[in-house]
């Protein structure tokens, strides 16, 4: 017995604390029991990792039968293979950190304990969905993460748009579920079961669909549901709205950990997807479109939070991409590598920030490199790291990603490869706008304290390194068997290159050229004169590559697609929601004969059906 | 005969059932439902429940009926006022009303036997000692429970009624 | 004297819950003229024990299983279950109304004793075997609620709300009463079993039509009590009116006895002809789910809201019942208690909140609870999710096992509109969770008390409840799979 439940108790017994007597505590007591708990998690983790051994076959642990009727059985049961232990290991160690960074940003912060309650209360759900043995248990976990990115998104009530992100983030995934949901009944009806062991031992002997049928249906169903948790198309939207929550939030839920459950619940249930290779088709291309579409979106942004939300989309994409191209370890090295450097992006961005009381505004900054070297210094980490560049940890997985699709379709190669490109791109400008020339803002900015940059440079340490040092692949290689064929070192090179190109680009466009930071700060007028005066017949952005994207992806993607299409249907849908509620109420008018003529017609209509029309029954 | 007197008593009990409802005045209405409890009280001696009937004259149409009508006289209720709400209940109720009744009398016409008459379960005769050794034997919990009923609805009428609460 | 016909003592025994409320009940209404004003709470107490009393027959009554008084009555786990369900909800109401009548300066004996009185005819209706018994239970237990809901003679909301409760619920009766009628003059009989036994028997079984058409008429008299559409009319303006610890009575008690006497009628005596209730069925559910959620939607007024969403929830229960089998049945008592717990918790914060006179009942007025009042806000929060579905509270598996229910018995469709209404209903819980945490604090939540402790026993032990049905829902689902009827 390894007591596996004790990893997800212990966050759980910190928002118990926190939550319950955490308001009398002193804010030192309420940080002490925040951060103990998921380090003592973490450390926990790596002591049963190194008790189980290489873990060549999944170690169950069996607690309790939680629902027994008729066929159904359904345990508590917890459940570690190699999959569930790299999880374990980047979900309570970069939530460790990121836990410790939270203490000083927080620290003057109204809530303090009320946001590490939630903030633990997290921790104990991804870790029931990451340890969870049935699609059941998982699902505890789905909608716990759902809901503490809900109270955490919607930390800062007072302002509107946080809550009504929150909300939005809500309802979206809502519609993700209904399809997760869909997919266990299904599975249940068919395979009698949602134990992990015993659906995919059902599942192994079955042909594979090369038409649609049921197990197509459960991995898009399954799929639907991982569109709305990790933010892809069609149900991306709540994503970037989500940075609205504090930015530790944004680092840990909506960047290393909880948008990643939908790609480890795809890598969980590849049995399922291996068997319907429609299904992964589909996965790839809304993957790969997500990854473009995020990416283009991403280059136009002002806001450096906004910036790195679409660049985690975008990323997401790519996950998506590799499992859909029947890649699952290269998706899962790019969680890990990802979790690495996205983390350490927000959270530098939240030094930034931090540094600057407030201010996200990229044409606010500039010049910072010397005003917060800290800060600048672990940030250059997550950049090369995230731009692909050899040996850093982006470049391991972005690469096993990208040649896993050239093996697929070479054009998905390529157009990975340009997103690669815009990737390298739109951070190297939030880079530079934030970092290089002067400095155009009016506070006074100042280096944030040790507890938040010491977490930063752990994080640094791991982008750098991390991708070099953990081949998640070869780890993984007992669930999911390497590619055969070496690496191609042309479409390797092809995709440096690109990398490359993008910073090249973003440096002579923000760096070399003189006098296009007055043309920016010119520009500061207002989005709509930005887009439709001076930044577009500004010759700086002549160049014929970059303005059909800029302006394409600003009017078009941006404005068209996500707020008025998707965000429209959102709204849309609810528009027609209160306006069958509005007729339904005119019929409630409280006049008492006509609830009575509605009682006779009810029963006009139920005696013709059960009196009249089952004539033919005898 | 059976058939003649049956059809002038339910044709009593139908037209004073409808001028009950129409009549505006508490005091008509409540005439009107004293002739529908007659009506029916000899529809059940028609049928042979010759306690049924007896019991109805004496309960409804006598005791309950006075009670209503001295009520009425001692509140001096006037007429009601006729409101113009209920479009719904005009347009659809109505019809649905009288598709219901239709509804019921084709199935009647169509479908229950003739020639067999209905029956009425181990009940065999409708006199008093009839009546009176099913109700004390195998009707007993009903009727001990519904005494609970009328104490419930004497309880109501005291909380609803008195002054102060 | 035919000896079968003289009751056994054991036969008492099975007869003991209604007997003990009954003797309760009658014992309140003598003391109440001896009891001084300002010490009737001291009735309510006692009405409390009876509850209790209730209980411990109600187990007894379930250690001696059988017919009693002729098969008037059968007890078996089925009548206990529901027998446990209205006194547990009874104890609730009870916890809430002590609170509420001193605040209304109404507090009597009488509550009390129309309150026991309507819990004895629900354990009446839930163990009768009978149509003439569930008739008469029903409307024990109706009078008695139709008494509660105007309890407050003097406001207005509550004369309204009783007059239409009455009226419409004597309409809907008079067609289970004709329903009655004819399925006695075709079969014969008033038995459960015996009116099955002659409806299966093709050489004595009367035309398809006939019993179609009874149950039809009976249909309406119990879908109105369900407030199953499209006989829901009612329960928007009675719950409304009424005062907010009867609201949380009427949604929860006697609609879970009417759905048990549904249960048992339609599949004990008209199991023959299961096929053609089951299309009504389907399409009542289908409606009872869109009414409830979609009317729901536009709410501000937060009794109406719930109203509305009690009506969605009847909507739910009716797929299990739809579904016409034994996990069917199962699903839909758990689901009953369940939703009773979360309904009775949520009622508990209305009435805390709305204040004397119930001046604070919209949605706005909620504005900064969570501020305020954490702990209160937190566990109606509970309670909200709980109707939503989410995972660990009990609506979760309320919802899981009859959707499961429907798929097992192919009702796909049924189960993808219900799954999509589930969806529709998150909207209008989550509305009130936002304005309690997102919204400025109004006014309406300045001068707010902290809950008394009866609202406070309710809040905590209906939030324990809902969360422990969520994680070890067993413990009810075996009970209810053990009583399910087949």
């Amino acid at each position: 017995m390894e007591h596996l439940w004790l990893i997800p108790a212990l966050p759980l017994a910190g928002f118990a604390l926190n939550g319950t007597v955490g308001k009398r505590l002193p804010q030192i007591a309420v940080s002490l029991i925040a951060v103990a708990m998921p380090v003592l998690s973490f450390l926990w983790v790596l002591k049963t990792l190194s008790s189980l051994g290489s873990l060549e076959t999944a170690y169950i642990e069996r607690y309790f039968t939680w629902i027994e009727s008729g066929a159904l059985n359904i345990g508590v049961d917890f459940m570690v293979d190699r999959l569930t232990a790299v999880m374990l290991l980047v979900v309570t160690g970069i939530g460790s950190l990121i836990h410790l960074y939270a203490v000083g940003y927080m620290a003057h912060e109204g809530g303090y304990y009320r946001f590490f309650a939630y903030l633990n209360l997290f921790m104990f759900f991804m870790l029931t969905l990451v340890l969870g043995a049935n699609y059941l248990l998982m699902f505890v976990g789905w909608e716990g993460v759902g809901l503490c990115s809900y109270l955490l998104i919607g930390f800062y009530f007072v302002r509107k748009s946080a809550a009504d992100a929150a909300k939005k983030a809500f309802i979206v995934n809502r519609i993700g579920d209904f399809g997760y949901t869909l997919a266990l009944f299904l599975m249940f009806v068919q395979f009698g079961s949602l134990d992990f062991g015993k659906v995919f031992a059902a599942v192994a002997p079955m042909p594979v669909e090369h038409s649609a049928g049921l197990l197509t249906a459960i991995a898009l169903l399954l799929f639907v549901g991982a569109t709305g948790k990790s933010a892809q198309i069609p149900l991306y939207v709540w994503l970037p709205d989500a940075m609205e929550g504090p930015t530790p939030v944004s680092a840990l839920i909506h960047a290393a950990t909880m948008v990643t459950a939908g790609v480890y619940m795809v890598a969980r249930s590849a049995v399922i997807y291996q068997h319907a290779p429609l299904a992964m088709e589909v996965v790839a291309i809304i993957g790969l479109l997500t990854a473009v579409l995020a990416a283009t979106i991403g280059i136009t942004q002002y806001d450096i939070k906004k910036v790195f939300a679409y660049s985690t989309v975008s990323q997401l994409g790519y996950m998506f991409l590799a499992c859909g191209v029947g890649a699952f370890a290269a998706g899962i090295y790019h969680v890990v590598t990802h979790a690495f450097f996205k983390a350490l992006l927000f959270l530098g961005a939240g030094s930034v920030i931090h540094a600057l009381e407030g201010e996200q505004d990229l044409r606010q900054m500039g010049g910072l490199r010397k005003k917060i070297p800290i800060t600048f210094a672990v940030l250059c980490c997550a950049w090369v790291a995230i731009a692909g560049i050899p040996p850093f940890a982006g470049y391991f997985s972005k690469d096993e990603i990208l040649l896993a699709a050239h093996h697929h379709h070479p054009w998905m190669y390529w157009v990975g490869v340009v997103t690669a490109a815009m990737t390298a791109f739109y951070v190297s400008r939030a880079m530079f706008l934030c970092f290089f020339g002067q400095y155009r803002g009016h506070h006074h900015p100042h280096e944030s304290p040790f507890i938040m940059w010491g977490p930063l440079a752990v994080l640094a340490a791991l982008s750098l390194f991390g991708g070099w040092y953990f081949k998640v692949p070869n780890y993984l290689a007992p669930l999911f068997p390497l590619a055969e064929g070496g690496h191609e070192m042309a479409l390797v090179a092809i995709s440096v290159a690109a990398g490359v190109l993008g910073i090249g680009v973003a440096y002579v466009l923000y760096v070399v050229k003189p006098g296009l930071a007055d043309s920016i700060a010119s520009a500061l007028g207002g989005f709509y004169k930005l887009v439709y005066n001076k930044y577009l017949v500004d010759e700086l952005y002549d160049a014929a590559v970059v303005r059909p994207i800029v302006h394409g992806s600003r009017s078009l993607l941006w404005r068209v697609v996500d707020v008025g299409l998707i965000d429209g249907c959102v709204n849309g849908t609810a528009t027609l929601a209160r306006g069958v509620g509005g007729v339904l109420r005119a019929f409630q008018s409280g006049n008492i004969r006509n609830y009575a003529a509605w009682v006779t017609l009810g029963s006009v209509a139920v005696l013709v059906v059960l009196g009249i029309a089952v004539g033919g029954a005898r | 005969m059976d058939a003649i007197l049956f059809l002038i008593f339910a044709a009593i009990a139908v037209g004073c059932g409808v001028n009950l409802v129409v009549q505006r005045h508490p005091i008509s209405s409540a005439l009107s439902l004293v002739g529908v409890m007659a009506a029916l009280a000899v529809l059940y001696l028609l049928l042979g429940a010759e306690f049924m009937a007896a019991a109805q004259m004496i309960v409804y149409a006598g005791a309950i009926m006075v009670l209503f009508v001295f009520t009425i006289m001692l509140l001096n209720a006037g007429s009601e006022r006729k409101t113009d709400k209920a479009l719904f209940a005009r347009l659809f109720g109505v019809p649905a009303l009288i598709g219901f009744i239709v509804l019921i009398g084709f199935l009647i016409r169509t479908l229950l036997p003739k020639t067999e008459n209905v029956v009425f379960g181990t009940f065999t005769e409708g006199t008093a000692r009839g009546v009176g050794l099913k109700l004390f034997t195998e009707y007993l919990l009903p009727f001990e429970v519904t005494s609970l009923l009328i104490l419930i609805a004497i309880l109501g009428a005291v909380v609803l009624a008195r002054k102060e609460i | 004297m035919d000896a079968r016909f003289i009751p056994e003592p054991v036969h008492l025994i099975r007869f003991a819950p209604e007997l003990l409320l009954t003797v309760f009940a009658t014992l309140i209404m003598v003391l109440d003229p001896l009891t001084k004003e300002g010490e009737k709470h001291r009735l309510g107490i006692l009405a409390l024990v009876g509850l209790l009393a209730a209980a411990w027959g109600a187990a007894v009554a379930a250690a001696n299983p059988g017919t009693a008084f002729s098969d008037m009555l059968l007890v078996d786990g089925f009548a206990t279950f529901f027998r446990y369900l209205s006194i547990l909800v009874g104890v609730l109401t009870l916890a809430c109304s002590f609170a509420y009548l001193k605040r209304e300066q109404a507090d009597s004996g009488e509550y009390y004793a129309l309150l026991l009185f309507s819990i004895a005819g629900q354990c009446v209706m839930v163990s009768a075997n009978e149509l003439i018994m569930i008739f008469i239970g029903l409307e024990i237990s109706s009078i008695a609620s139709y008494v509660l809901a105007g309890y407050l003679r003097d406001d207005k909301r509550n004369n309204e709300s009783a007059l239409k409760y009455f009226l419409l619920g004597s309409f809907a009766t008079a067609f289970l009463l004709y329903g009655i009628a004819w399925i006695y003059g075709i079969t014969g009989s008033t038995n459960l079993a015996e009116i099955q036994r002659v409806l299966s028997n093709r050489d004595i079984a009367p035309s398809v039509n006939l019993i179609g058409a009874s149950a039809a008429l009976m249909f309406v008299g119990f879908a109105f009590k369900v407030s199953a559409a499209p006989f829901q009319v009612w329960a928007p303006d009675v719950y409304q009116g009424a005062p907010a610890p009867v609201s949380a009575f009427l949604s929860a008690g006697p609609k879970a006895a009417a759905f048990a006497i549904f249960l048992r009628v339609y599949i004990t005596a008209f199991e023959p002809i299961a096929d053609q209730w089951q299309a009504v069925l389907w399409a009542s559910a289908l409606a009872t789910m869109i009414v409830g959620n979609f009317a729901a939607l536009l709410q501000s007024n937060i009794k109406r809201l719930l109203a509305y969403s009690s009506i969605a929830h009847a909507g739910y229960v009716l797929v299990a019942v739809t579904t016409h089998s034994q996990i069917g049945t199962a699903a839909a008592m758990f689901y009953l208690a369940a939703y009773a717990f979360m309904n009775v918790g949520a009622f508990a914060v209305v009435t805390h909140f709305a204040r004397q006179g119930e001046r604070y009942v919209n949605i706005e007025d909620l504005a900064g609870l969570g501020q305020r009042q954490p702990v209160t806000a937190a566990l109606l929060s509970i309670f909200l999710l709980s109707f939503i579905g989410v995972p660990l509270t009990a609506g979760f598996f309320g919802k899981f096992y009859i959707f499961k229910a429907a798929l097992d018995a192919n009702l796909v469709w049924l189960t993808v509109l219900g799954l999509l209404n589930s969806a529709v209903a998150a909207y209008y819980y989550l509305r009130i969770i936002v304005v309690m945490y997102f919204h400025e604090p109004s006014e309406s939540v300045a001068d707010l008390q902290s809950p008394a402790p009866g609202i406070q026993a309710v809040l905590w032990a209906s939030a324990a409840a809902t969360l422990i049905l969520g994680v070890f829902p067993s413990w009810v689902l075996d009970f209810a799979g053990k009583a399910a009827l087949k």
